[in-house]
């Protein structure tokens, strides 16, 4: 396999896996879905999508050190943070 | 990349990493303060959300992930030499950004139709000014890919130094990533 293609297969099928939690994310909110259960589905599946963009389309799977963890520390954050404000209310 | 050997630096320049840490940080107060807001104005939050439109926010999740997509193939056409691949690839994802704008866009003009603005109510100050202010960024990284695609097209990259389309790619991934969490936040969970 080429560098181009090992590059780009995993992309590809991140970008369809992408696409396939943007629809389910999608579905909750257009079916007004509320509640603890969906909430946080939908916080987790954006997590899931964030650490993927991070990893595969801005390239940091393949960095050592430090930098391979912005993003990952970046959701942490922001998701825990999320999850309290949001878990005294559903 | 080939996924043999680990870089110990971020594709692009770093200082575009320093900026993207510094945006992070901001999108990621502006978000925490959406939702410690809203748990003090839960039925507030919870019934004018139900008045965004949600069919045009998946069709702009679809344009950001899709334009991010593009530029990722535009990155992997400069790697293998292809500047009218990465060229092309690049004038892609613009229109996908440029979907993204007017589909906002419309969203913005029904709110203002309707006589909402950053007074209304609580919901729509951080609703208005939090996506106002991606779309903001969404300008800003079409800008800078507008100056990539242009400088490809003259041949300006190479396989050996195409620095600026990652700088480029890794800035506009990032307002791809905002929106990833923008889009559940303020338009879904409830």
């Amino acid at each position: 396999m080429t560098t181009k293609k090992m590059f780009l297969r995993p992309c590809t099928w991140v970008y369809l896996f992408l696409l396939s939690l943007t629809f389910v994310t999608w579905f909750i909110g257009v079916n007004n879905l509320s509640g603890r259960a969906f909430a946080f589905t939908v916080l987790g599946f954006a997590l899931i999508k964030g650490q993927l963009i991070g990893d595969y389309f801005m390239g940091l799977k393949q960095v050592a050190g430090p930098w391979r963890w912005v993003i990952f520390v970046w959701l942490l954050l922001i998701g825990s943070l999320i999850t309290a404000a949001f878990w005294k209310t559903l | 990349m080939t996924g043999m050997e680990k870089n110990r630096w971020p594709p692009g320049d770093l200082v575009i990493w320093i900026f993207i840490m510094a945006e992070l940080l901001v999108f990621g107060v502006f978000f925490t303060a959406y939702a410690f807001t809203r748990a003090h104005n839960v039925e507030l939050f919870d019934t004018y959300q139900l008045t965004l439109d949600r069919n045009a926010a998946l069709i702009n999740t679809l344009a950001l992930i899709t334009s991010s997509y593009f530029v990722v193939r535009a990155v992997a056409d400069i790697r293998a030499d292809d500047s009218r691949g990465c060229f092309r690839w690049l004038l892609a994802a613009l229109g996908m950004g440029l979907l993204f704008l007017v589909v906002k866009g419309l969203e913005y003009k029904h709110h203002f139709s309707l006589g909402i603005d950053l007074s209304t109510n609580t919901f729509y100050m951080f609703y208005l000014s939090l996506t106002f202010f991606h779309f903001l960024h969404v300008v800003l990284g079409m800008v800078i890919l507008l100056a990539v695609a242009l400088k490809a097209r003259k041949g300006g990259y190479s396989a050996a130094e195409h620095t600026g389309v990652e700088t480029g790619a890794s800035y506009w991934h990032m307002v791809d990533l905002v929106w990833m969490i923008l889009f559940p936040l303020v338009y879904v969970m409830r």
